[in-house]
C-alpha cells in the first residue's frame, strides 16, 4: 500500500466524508433515544396499552401526546448541532487553542533549562528537515506521564505540545522518534482531520458535559445552603435529576464518540510510527520511547480535565478507554512495539534517571563547505520527496544550522531579533535596490530594530541560498508570537522593504510570499479557503504566469518553458512575455493554485521542476525556489540533497496488516 | 399543553444562556492563557539579563574596588528582582506581584545605570573587551525585554478590555475572573538611558 504525499492528502479528505456520515448516525441514534425514552416517561406507551385493553385495537398515539417527547428530540438536536458549531468556531484559533486548553506553557528559543532546549532543537530540527516551518512548542508542565501531539489545521498553524514526563524522560533519540511520528501526523494531513473531529464531536459530548456541570453546580450550591429552608432543597433536586438523566444521555453520546474517534484514528497511529521510523531511520528511537511509555509508572496518561477530548490526537493512548480496547484510539502498546521492533523480548526498560543533557544536536560543524550538493537528479524528481523526510535530511539540516553565525541563529529564535532577521533577509543584493530598503526601513520600522538589522546585515549576507528558507521557517514561531499589534507595525514594515523599489528578484519575492502565507493564519481574519479546482485546465493564465516567471530566471526561457509545459498535459499554457509577467500578477497566480486538488499540484511541482532542469544546470538558489513555491502550494518538500533517491515504494511496510 | 410549551421555551432559553456562557468562559481562558504565555517571554529575558549581572559585577570589581557601596547595591537589586521574578512568574497578572517586580525592576534598573555612569570615569575598563561585550548584551536584552513588556501588555488589555464588557462583566465574576489584569509598568526612560544617566 505504497502511497506518497499527494495520495494520502486525497485520502485524508474521503476519511473526513466517512467522519461526517458516522457523526450522522450517531446524531440520529441519540436523538431518537431521547424520543422513545420521553415517550416512555410521558406514558404514551402506558395510554397506548390501557386503550388497547379497553378497545382491543391499538389507537395510535395522538400528535399532542407526542408533542414531549418530539419536544425533548427537538432539544437534544438543537444542543448537539449547537455545541458542535460553537466548538467547531471556538477552534478557529488553530492549533494554540487546543495546547492551551490542555494547560500548555509556550516555550521560547534560547532557553536556560537544557531540557527544553532540547526539546526546541529536536522540533526545529524535524521541522527544517521537512520543510515546515518551525512549529511553536509547548509544554505540558503539570503532566508527568510521556505523550505529545500536533494540533492544527495545516502546517502554518501548527503546534506541538509536550509533556514533561516526555521532555525529562525520553533520551535524545527517543525524543526524536516520538517529534518525527507526530510530524508524520502533519504531513499526512491528519492533523486537520483530528481537529475537526473534536468540534464535530463535541456535540455529542455535550450532554455528558452538561450533566457534570449540573451536578457540580448542585453540588455546590447544596454545600452553601446548609442552613437555608426547604425551597432551596427541591431546586437542587431538580437540578440533580437534569444532572443524571443528561449525564446517561451523555454516556451514551460518549460512547458514538470515542467509536468514530478510535475508528478514524487507530490506523493512523500505524502509520504514523512506520513513517517516523523511516524518518528517523532508527526503531531504537520511537521503540525505545514507546517502551519507556511502558516502563513508566504513570505511562501516557494525562491527567488533565480536558484530556478526554482530545485523545485522539496523542502519541499514546492518553486516557482510559475501556477494558477491551476496541474502543481506544490507539493500538495496544506491545502491539506498536512489535510492528517496530519484531524481535522485542517483551522487556520494559527502568525509567531514565537525570542525567547530564546536552542540547546539542547541532555540534561543530562551524565552517568547511557542506559535504552536501545538490543534485540535477533530485531536483527532476522532487514531487517524489514531498511530504518525505528522511535522515539523510535531518543530518543536512543539522550541519546547516551549524554553520549559520550565531547571532544570526540566536536571533532568529527569539520574537525581538527575529524581525531584525526577517528585514536582513530581505535586502536586496542589488546596491541600489538596498539603499532604497535602508530608507524605508529607517521611516518605518522602530529604531532599535532597524539598529539590530544594521548590525547583522553583514552576517545574514554571508548566508548562502540554503539557509534563506530554512532561517525563515526559524523565524515563524517566533513571528507567530508577536501580539497582532506589533504584528501590524511589523508587516508594514516589511512590506515597504519589499515595495522599496519594485524590482524585487524572484527569490526575495518568493521568500516574501513564503513569510506572508504563514503568518496570515495567525493574524488573518479569514480562514484559507478549500479546494476549488480538479482540473488544471481552467487555469491557464495561472499556470502560464507560473512558469513563465520560472523560465525568465533561467538561461534560455523559451527552452525552460518548453520543457515546463510538457510536463502539464492538456492544459494550453503560453509564455508570458518578460516585461509583462509582473510579481503581483503571480502572487494572484499561486493563490489561486493552491486552491487545486492535491494531484493536479504534484503535475505544477513535476512541471516547475522541469523548468529549472533544463539548462542542466541547477544551482541552490533554484532548488530552494522550487522548495518555496512547492511550500506556498502547501506541500512541504525536503530540502534537495544528493543520496537521497526516495520514491514511493520505499516507505517500509511496518505493521500494515489489520490491528485488532 | 401550555405548560409543555412554557417548559420548552425555558429550556430553550436556558440552553442559549448556558452555551453563551461556556462561551464566555472559555474565551476568558484562552486570553488569560495569552497574556500568562507572554509573561514567559518576559521570564525568559530577565533571566538572561539577571545571569548576566554577576558576570558584570566581577569584571568591573577589579578596576572600581573602592565603589563597593554602587556595587553592593547593584547585587542586592538584583537578587529583589530575582525574587520578585519568581514571584510574578507564579502569578502573572496579579496586581501585588506585579507591582513587586516592576519595582524590583526599577531599583535594579537605577543601580545599574549608577554603575554605568561611574564607568564612564574608567577608561581602561571602558576598553576591556569583557566589560564592553557585558554591556553590549545587557543593552540588547533590555531591548528584548522592552518588546516583551510590549507584548505582555498587549496580551492583558485584550482580555481586561473583554472581561470588562457587558455582559461578559457578569460572567467573569461567576467563574473566578473577578479582577483584571495587572500591566507590567517598569520606568522605560531610565531602562533607555541606564548608561547614560548621571551621578547626582
Amino acid at each position: 500500500m505504497a502511497t506518497d504525499f499527494f495520495e494520502r492528502q486525497s485520502q485524508s479528505r474521503t476519511n473526513t466524508r466517512w467522519l461526517v456520515i458516522l457523526f450522522t448516525v450517531a446524531v440520529v441514534v441519540l436523538v431518537g433515544a431521547v424520543v422513545v425514552v420521553t415517550a416512555i416517561a410521558t406514558g404514551v406507551v402506558q395510554e397506548g396499552d390501557q386503550s388497547f385493553a379497553a378497545t382491543g385495537e391499538l389507537a395510535a398515539p395522538g400528535a399532542e401526546q407526542l408533542m414531549p417527547a418530539f419536544a425533548a428530540g427537538g432539544f437534544t438536536l438543537l444542543l448537539i448541532l449547537m455545541g458542535s458549531l460553537f466548538k467547531i468556531a471556538q477552534l478557529n484559533g488553530g492549533g494554540t487553542t487546543v495546547a492551551e486548553s490542555l494547560g500548555g506553557r509556550r516555550l521560547f528559543g534560547n532557553s536556560a533549562d537544557p531540557y527544553e532546549q532540547r526539546l526546541l532543537n529536536v522540533v526545529e530540527e524535524m521541522a527544517l528537515a521537512s520543510g515546515v516551518p518551525v512549529p511553536p512548542v509547548f509544554l505540558l508542565k503539570e503532566e508527568q506521564g510521556i505523550n505529545a501531539f500536533a494540533a492544527g489545521y495545516s502546517p502554518s498553524d501548527a503546534v506541538i505540545g509536550v509533556t514533561r514526563g516526555a521532555t525529562e524522560g525520553l533520551t535524545r533519540d527517543e525524543l526524536q522518534g516520538v517529534i518525527a511520528h507526530e510530524f508524520s501526523h502533519i504531513l499526512n494531513g491528519d492533523m486537520r482531520m483530528n481537529i475537526r473531529l473534536i468540534g464535530v464531536l463535541h456535540g455529542i459530548l455535550l450532554l455528558a458535559l452538561i450533566g457534570r456541570a449540573a451536578l457540580r453546580i448542585a453540588a455546590h450550591s447544596g454545600r452553601g445552603r446548609r442552613s437555608s429552608k426547604d425551597n432551596g432543597g427541591g431546586i437542587v433536586l431538580a437540578i440533580v435529576v437534569v444532572g443524571l438523566v443528561t449525564l446517561i444521555l451523555g454516556s451514551l453520546g460518549s460512547f458514538f464518540g470515542n467509536l468514530i474517534k478510535a475508528a478514524v484514528s487507530r490506523q493512523r497511529e500505524y502509520l504514523a510510527d512506520a513513517s517516523a521510523v523511516q524518518f528517523t531511520r532508527n526503531p531504537g528511537g520511537i521503540g525505545g520511547a514507546l517502551k519507556r511509555i511502558g516502563g513508566a509508572s504513570m505511562g501516557s496518561r494525562l491527567q488533565h480535565a480536558n484530556a478526554a477530548e482530545m485523545s485522539h490526537m496523542y502519541f499514546g493512548q492518553g486516557v482510559w478507554e475501556g477494558f477491551t480496547g476496541m474502543m481506544a484510539t490507539h493500538p495496544p502498546l506491545p502491539k506498536r512495539i512489535l510492528a517496530i521492533e519484531p524481535n522485542w523480548d517483551g522487556s520494559y526498560p527502568a525509567p531514565l534517571t537525570v542525567a547530564a543533557v546536552s542540547a546539542a544536536g547541532a555540534a561543530g560543524f562551524a565552517g568547511g563547505p557542506s559535504r552536501f550538493a545538490v543534485s540535477q537528479e533530485v531536483v527532476e524528481k522532487a514531487a517524489d520527496q514531498v511530504g518525505e523526510p528522511t535522515e539523510l535530511h535531518r543530518r543536512y539540516v543539522e550541519e546547516l544550522v551549524g554553520q549559520l553565525p550565531p547571532p544570526v541563529r540566536d536571533a532568529a529564535r527569539e520574537p525581538y531579533g527575529s524581525r531584525a532577521v526577517i528585514y536582513g533577509l530581505l535586502l536586496d543584493a542589488d546596491p541600489s535596490v538596498r539603499q532604497a530598503q535602508w530608507a524605508a526601513l529607517d521611516r518605518h520600522a522602530a529604531p532599535d530594530v532597524a539598529e539590530l538589522t544594521r548590525k547583522l546585515s553583514p552576517q545574514i549576507d554571508t548566508v548562502d541560498a540554503r539557509s534563506r528558507l530554512p532561517l525563515i521557517d526559524m523565524a515563524l514561531p517566533s513571528l507567530r508570537a508577536m501580539t497582532p499589534t506589533q504584528y501590524k507595525a511589523f508587516a508594514a514594515a516589511f512590506q515597504k522593504l519589499i515595495e522599496a523599489d519594485n524590482r524585487i528578484g524572484l527569490f526575495e519575492w518568493m521568500l516574501h510570499r513564503v513569510l506572508v502565507r504563514h503568518l496570515e493564519p495567525e493574524f488573518g481574519e479569514v480562514r484559507r479557503p478549500g479546494i476549488a479546482y480538479y482540473r488544471l485546465q481552467r487555469l491557464t493564465k495561472e499556470c502560464s504566469g507560473l512558469l513563465s516567471a520560472l523560465a525568465h530566471s533561467s538561461g534560455d526561457a523559451e527552452e525552460a518553458f518548453a520543457r515546463g509545459a510538457a510536463e502539464l498535459s492538456g492544459v494550453e499554457v503560453y509564455l508570458i512575455g518578460k516585461d509583462r509577467a509582473g510579481l503581483a500578477d503571480l502572487n494572484e497566480a499561486l493563490t489561486t493554485l493552491t486552491r487545486v486538488a492535491a494531484g493536479r499540484r504534484r503535475e505544477l511541482i513535476d512541471a516547475c521542476a522541469a523548468c529549472i532542469c533544463a539548462d542542466d544546470h541547477v544551482n541552490v538558489r533554484e532548488a530552494e525556489l522550487l522548495r518555496g513555491i512547492s511550500d506556498m502550494l502547501d506541500c512541504p518538500m525536503p530540502p534537495l540533497v544528493a543520496g537521497q533517491t526516495v520514491s514511493a515504494a520505499n516507505i517500509p511496510a511496518v505493521g500494515m496488516g489489520r490491528p485488532s | 399543553m401550555s405548560a409543555i410549551i412554557a417548559l420548552v421555551v425555558v429550556g430553550v432559553i436556558a440552553l442559549i444562556v448556558f452555551i453563551y456562557g461556556v462561551g464566555v468562559y472559555n474565551k476568558l481562558v484562552t486570553l488569560a492563557n495569552r497574556f500568562e504565555n507572554a509573561f514567559s517571554q518576559i521570564e525568559v529575558q530577565l533571566k538572561r539579563r539577571y545571569d548576566l549581572i554577576p558576570n558584570l559585577v566581577e569584571t568591573v570589581k577589579g578596576y572600581m574596588s573602592h565603589e563597593r557601596e554602587t556595587l553592593e547595591a547593584v547585587i542586592k537589586a538584583r537578587s529583589q528582582a530575582v525574587t520578585g521574578l519568581e514571584h510574578a512568574a507564579a502569578n502573572p497578572g496579579n496586581a501585588a506581584a506585579m507591582q513587586e517586580l516592576a519595582g524590583a525592576e526599577s531599583m535594579l534598573s537605577g543601580a545599574l545605570g549608577r554603575l554605568f555612569a561611574l564607568a564612564e570615569a574608567y577608561p581602561d575598563l571602558k576598553a576591556n573587551q569583557n566589560m564592553a561585550q557585558l554591556t553590549e548584551e545587557i543593552t540588547s536584552t533590555e531591548n528584548k525585554v522592552s518588546f516583551a513588556r510590549q507584548a505582555y501588555n498587549d496580551s492583558v488589555t485584550l482580555f481586561n478590555t473583554y472581561r470588562q464588557q457587558f455582559p461578559t462583566i457578569m460572567f467573569a465574576g461567576w467563574v473566578g475572573y473577578t479582577e483584571d489584569a495587572e500591566l507590567l509598568d517598569f520606568d522605560d526612560a531610565q531602562i533607555n538611558e541606564a548608561p547614560k544617566v548621571s551621578f547626582e
